[in-house]
């Protein structure tokens, strides 16, 4: 924040600081408060942030210092580095002086503005000394970061005022402290701090003199500009941490969207300063932004908007609505939300429920909306407004309240619905086709030869039979099973019956059900008939030989069954459907469609009997999960469009053997039949006027234009929909989102979850690119790269993918590099320092990568199934996943979970000596280094430490160290329950396991035909500059 | 056979429950069940209506009884013995009262006692078929007498409701329909007059370009 008050002083040259600040549009409110009254308050406002940085800084400096020296940039840096430097450049010495004293200068400003009018100059410096103390814990850092420095070139050329950016901003981001502290009384801190800052103190008087004098401020203005520059890199340079934390911060002091005209010039270059990183080719890799943090929801819309729904539910990709065509076309970011409308909420932030049964719903007469926080109540409360058509609606009786002098209702702190983002309303009749279903659970197992030998139903029935007592919606739950083979086996599974009945039937042509009812029966009546079945279903086919699979003819069975209620059905496929209709052969084993235009055909299903089972199976309200375990080709493209359109979800488990991947079978599979389930459901999400959502991505089946059918949705499944603008201008300052979806809860109760968003509407690119969120990015962009490659080859899919971040990069630097003269420096805005990390990663990533040797047809199918369901966070995960050495930690006793740290995914990384963790999120891969000490691999291996460790399953041992290796996995694995992370054990060496587990994901290394993180960057920098 | 259950609240019409699967083999569930509501809608607006009765309707047959303000309804084939679905209503109801006796005044929303699906299933089995011997033991039990249960038949019942609504819509429609015809007329006004002016302002309009174009050219 500090380091907005050099910005600020611009504004006093300009025109009365206090003015245009404080009336800033209120997005920024946070920022400016902080440090709007630059001076006087910074005291005050100051100390929060430099507590927060400080600490990440440390570490980024010490990095930073190292990379520097290699990848260095003339810079004027070293007038900031100077008064800490000990040793500047020869050259530097005359400029120094002088720059000191334009340094002080911008102080000055920014301490004169704020009291502007009443307080002297001189005056200000002497207040300020209480500030030190603030002052001070930036210090620290500072020493490390200047140091390192020295090896800069000076920048002759003192007018380098927007050339400062470079990987060198790290250097800035240190000296950044300074510059906020850097105030007279700070000054002299530093000074006695460093020992060597002598010179220091003497430029600080002279400021103040020549400030007073001098202070006009065309001056001072130049210069302003400058340090408002500086300020923003230290994030960018920061590698680690900190960025996150500073960024916000950041984006806080962003301009305010330029909503005062004449000021306008000042805040654009104020807040390309704030925003920009900068990257020169050949730097040290170090340096380049990593997100080793995690995701990080955008905080800022959340402050704009406190009423909005928490970001888990919605997250827009820019919290900046462009207002007109023109502008959305040059954003060429994809323009859209990613909704998980189910997510789970920490306790304590539970969405409330409220029942409107005498009103009936409150909602629009014309657009439908629900009512929601932004509603405006008019006519003494007697009316209200819609926030999205802005039609005026009547207030029914028994909802009448009054307005207090303000025009706020009376009785608004008990009304949810009116202070909550997120609420659920109780569904009246009118929203109910049929009484509300009970939760339905269908199983449907192969057990052809393949699936008994590979153990899969064994586990499968136990899981079950364990996970009954936990199935939601007791006593209503229904369940039913069948089986097939080259034949179909129902069960009748009565309530009065001791024992099920099987009973087959073979005629594949013409299927029919041989009981009409008792297939699927009343879990809590049936239960002991359910019991005695899943106990005896591993043993029934033990000896089964059959290698056929009625996969087809089964499908429409089960759907004959379920489809008076509908439910869930989970399919437990083992071998590639070979008989009756849905029967598909072998593809995907032709190396040479592999770059042809046919080779797209391939991720389509190949049969359309499966994508019309698919519609029939959404329209009776069946949800389908596959559960492919085949250790041969089984055509996942195919089967998973059953789960695509209807909300439902894929597991591969390529060569499932019970011993290794059992495990993982059996969370995953308890996970999904006991997490908390929507049935029945439809989504509709509306928006304001002009703009419009034009498409959806994720697993639904659209029923009309814009209502998604959803027969089954869960916590962990997001949806993703691009918006586009309809009228050539949005006039309103505005645009509202409201995302409802109308389901049926376990319990049997009828519910709408409504989550309303705010966005305001602005009018300028760089405002848009400081909202952006790259998460959802991200999120949106992997979601478009797939589907593409399902109509395209992999490699437009990825160039497109490359395209559109070139666009937008180009786009932010026809924005900024002209005025600021970047010359051959890259930058990017703030927000998306990740994004060019993210896109390789995507590029990298199962449904993407290389070309036929790289993945096979079965996992990039897989993979695209899974990952255009997934939430941000998770997606993220996967795409850029933690790594982490574990040995040091597992010596430690007293190491702590926490003080683990994420590395940058690069080999380079990965030391002999060392334990490493890799986790995306799906699976864990443990990797022994060479060297590794062998008491620890003893530990935690015992005597399967000399096995291959392909065949290993780490459990735990009586050791301390493995206890704690189990314990911080576990711990791990809690963080996310939605897939279960299955260890996997590599040694140092152990090829080919070792590049095929973890060498190939380590997204920052060059492999084999695609880029390493630095090339990467840099293709894309020179793509950038073509024609800029 | 019974085909349909449904249990509502008397006082506003408000349904408790529904079988769940009912209506599978039925080509038209959804009329029916749409004229079950409209019974009920019926029966909250007070009509004093007796505690039990049957009501024909096409092929089917309704029966329900009304006790402790909540009305327990079944749809049955025309030739089920009626005695028995007077006694399975009567099973609903025992069951119903001890399970949810209490709580069937705050019901706040439509299927609240959803859950009690499941026993209706099961009752529904035992009366499916009549010829079994208890079913059989049930007709001759001549303690339950059913003889003197009213039967009328729907066009009856829903028939006073709906000609109340019939004539509200009727005047609806009335003013509604005056309402255009007033707009209607205004509009004719309108191109009355244009039709009768138009052509003098354009004569006139010509003259004056005439004059305006001579004085330009001279």
């Amino acid at each position: 924040m500090g380091t907005e008050n050099p910005g600020r002083q611009q504004f006093p040259p300009a025109r009365p600081v206090a003015t245009p600040f404080s009336v800033a549009p209120p997005q920024n409110m946070m920022p400016f408060s902080s440090s709007g009254p630059v001076v006087g308050s910074e005291a005050s406002g100051f100390r929060p942030i430099p507590p927060g940085a400080p600490q990440p800084m440390v570490p980024s400096s010490t990095h930073v210092v190292g990379s520097q020296a290699s990848g260095f940039r003339p810079s004027p840096i070293t007038r900031f580095s100077d008064p800490s430097v000990p040793s500047p450049p020869t050259a530097n010495v005359p400029p120094i002086a002088g720059q000191f004293q334009r340094f002080p200068a911008p102080h000055f400003p920014s301490t004169v503005q704020a009291p502007l009018s009443h307080a002297p100059p001189i005056g200000q410096p002497l207040a300020q000394p209480p500030a030190p103390p603030v002052s001070f814990r930036p210090r620290p850092q500072i020493p490390p970061v200047p140091m390192g420095s020295p090896p800069q070139t000076v920048n002759p050329a003192v007018p380098s005022l927007s050339a400062p950016y470079s990987s060198s901003d790290s250097m800035y981001q240190a000296p950044r402290p300074n510059f906020q502290s850097s105030f007279p009384g700070y000054v002299r801190m530093q000074s006695n701090a460093d020992s060597q800052a002598p010179p220091i103190p003497p430029p600080f008087p002279t400021h103040q003199g020549g400030y007073a004098s001098s202070a006009p401020p065309p001056s001072s203005y130049p210069y302003l500009a400058q340090p408002g520059g500086y300020v923003p890199h230290p994030p960018v340079a920061a590698p680690l941490g900190m960025q996150s934390r500073d960024q916000m911060q950041h984006f806080g002091s962003g301009p305010p969207s330029g909503s005062i005209q004449g000021l306008m010039e000042d805040f654009s270059s104020l807040s390309i300063a704030s925003v920009p990183g900068s990257i020169d080719p050949g730097i040290d890799s170090k340096s380049l932004p990593r997100p080793l943090e995690g995701d990080v929801e955008p905080k800022l819309l959340a402050e704009m908007y406190p009423m909005n729904c928490d970001p888990r539910y919605l997250r827009l990709t820019t919290s900046a609505i462009p207002s007109s065509q023109s502008l959305s076309s040059r954003w060429h970011l994809p323009l859209g939300a990613i909704i998980c409308p189910l997510a789970e909420a920490p306790d304590g932030e539970e969405v409330p429920v409220v029942n409107f049964t005498s009103t009936g719903i409150i909602r629009c007469r014309r657009c439908r909306t629900y009512v929601n926080p932004f509603v405006t109540f008019t006519d003494s409360g007697r009316k209200w407004r819609c926030n999205i058509c802005s039609l005026l609606n009547d207030v029914p009786g028994e909802y009448f309240a009054h307005l207090d002098a303000s025009g706020i209702r009376i009785d608004l702190d008990q009304r949810p619905e009116l202070t909550k983002g997120s609420v659920e309303f109780v569904a009246p009749t009118e929203y109910m086709m049929r009484p509300p279903m009970p939760p339905v659970y269908f199983f449907l197992i192969d057990v052809s030869i393949s699936a008994v030998r590979s153990g899969m139903i064994e586990i499968v029935a136990q899981t079950i039979r364990s996970c009954l007592d936990e199935l939601p919606g007791f006593p209503r739950t229904q369940i039913g099973f069948a089986t097939f083979d080259s034949a179909i086996h129902f069960y009748n599974m009565k309530s009065s019956l001791t024992q099920p009945q099987m009973m087959v039937v073979s005629d594949l042509d013409d299927i029919f059900v041989p009981l009409p009812d008792d297939l699927l029966v009343n879990l809590s009546e049936s239960r002991s008939v359910v019991e005695a079945f899943l106990d005896s279903l591993p043993s029934m086919f033990n000896d089964n030989a059959n290698v056929e699979s009625a996969f087809g003819p089964a499908l429409k069975a089960a759907f004959m069954v379920m489809n008076q209620l509908g439910g869930k059905l989970l399919i437990f496929q083992n071998t590639l459907p070979s008989l009756g209709v849905g029967r598909l052969k072998l593809r995907g084993d032709d190396l040479r469609v592999y770059g042809t235009d046919k080779e797209n055909m391939l991720r389509l299903p190949e049969d359309p009997f499966y994508k019309q089972m698919a519609a029939e199976l959404t329209k009776y309200q069946i949800s389908v999960n596959v559960y492919a375990l085949s250790d041969k080709y089984t055509d996942i493209a195919s089967l998973g469009t059953l789960a695509k359109y209807t909300g439902g979800q894929v597991y591969y488990y390529p060569s499932f053997q019970s011993a290794i991947h059992g495990e993982k079978l059996r969370n995953e599979l308890t996970r999904d039949l006991t997490r908390e389930t929507a049935w029945e459901a439809v989504m509709r999400i509306r928006c304001g006027k002009g703009v419009r959502f034009s498409s959806y991505h994720g697993n639904f089946m659209l029923r009309s234009t814009d209502l998604m059918a959803l027969p089954a949705v869960d916590c962990d499944k997001a949806y993703a929909a691009q918006l586009s603008l309809e009228d050539t201008l949005l006039t309103t300052p505005t645009v509202y989102f409201q995302v409802a979806l109308l389901y049926t809860a376990s319990c049997g109760e009828r519910r709408i979850r409504v989550h309303t968003a705010a966005a305001p509407v602005v009018a300028d690119l760089g405002e848009m690119y400081r909202q952006a969120d790259c998460g959802a990015i991200v999120s949106l962009f992997s979601r478009l790269a797939i589907e593409k490659t399902l109509s395209h080859k992999l490699e437009d899919a990825r160039n497109s993918l490359q395209l559109r971040i070139v666009k937008a990069l180009k786009e932010y630097r026809n924005l900024y590099a002209v005025q600021h003269r970047l010359g051959g420096r890259m930058i990017y805005p703030e927000s998306l320092k990740f994004l060019p990390l993210y896109g390789l990663a995507l590029c990298r990533s199962k449904p993407l990568r290389g070309g036929y040797a790289d993945a096979s047809l079965d996992e990039r199918c897989s993979a695209g199934y899974t990952m255009v369901a997934l939430p941000v966070k998770k997606l993220l995960k996967l795409l850029y996943p933690s790594f982490i050495r574990l040995d040091e930690y597992l010596l430690k006793a007293s190491a702590q979970v926490d003080d683990l740290k994420r590395l940058p995914l690069a080999a380079e990384n990965l030391d002999a000596r060392g334990l490493y963790l890799y986790d995306d999120g799906f699976r864990f891969v443990i990797w022994f280094g060479r060297a590794l000490s062998p008491d620890i691999a003893m530990n935690l291996l015992g005597a399967d430490f000399a096995a291959e460790l392909l065949k290993v399953n780490l459990k735990e041992r009586d050791k301390e160290m493995s206890r704690k290796l189990m314990s911080t996995l576990e711990k791990f694995r809690e963080s996310d329950r939605s897939y279960y992370q299955q260890c996997h054990l590599v040694r140092q060496g152990e090829q080919p396991i070792e590049g095929f587990l973890l060498l190939s994901n380590l997204v920052e290394d060059q492999m084999g035909g695609s880029n390493g993180y630095v090339d990467w960057l840099l293709q894309i920098h020179r793509q950038v500059q073509q024609n800029a | 056979m019974v085909k349909l259950t449904m249990i509502a609240r008397v006082t506003d019409g408000l349904l408790l429950v529904e079988g769940l699967d009912d209506g599978r083999d039925l080509k038209d569930a959804e009329f029916y069940k749409q004229q079950a509501k409209a019974l009920f809608k019926n029966l909250s607006r007070g009509l004093n209506e007796p505690s039990r009765m049957s009501i024909e309707t096409g092929p089917y047959i309704f029966h329900y009884i009304i006790e402790g303000r909540v009305c327990y309804l079944t749809m049955c084939d025309r030739a089920y013995p009626k005695k028995l679905a007077f006694q399975y209503l009567e099973d609903l109801k025992n069951e119903f009262e001890r399970v949810n006796g209490a709580q069937i005044e705050t019901a706040a929303r439509p299927y609240a006692f959803i859950k009690f699906d499941t026993f209706i299933q099961k009752t529904k089995k035992l009366y499916q078929d009549t010829h079994t011997q208890r079913n059989i033991a049930k007709l001759n039990d001549e303690l339950y007498e059913v003889h003197q249960i009213m039967t009328r038949n729907v066009q009856e019942v829903l028939g006073v409701g709906e000609k109340l609504d019939q004539v509200s819509e009727m005047s609806s429609r009335l003013t509604s329909e005056s309402r255009i015809y007033a707009d209607k007329a205004r509009d004719l006004n309108r191109q009355a007059l244009i039709r009768k002016w138009a052509p003098v302002a354009i004569v006139f309009g010509v003259v004056f370009l005439l004059f305006w174009v001579k004085t330009k050219i001279w």
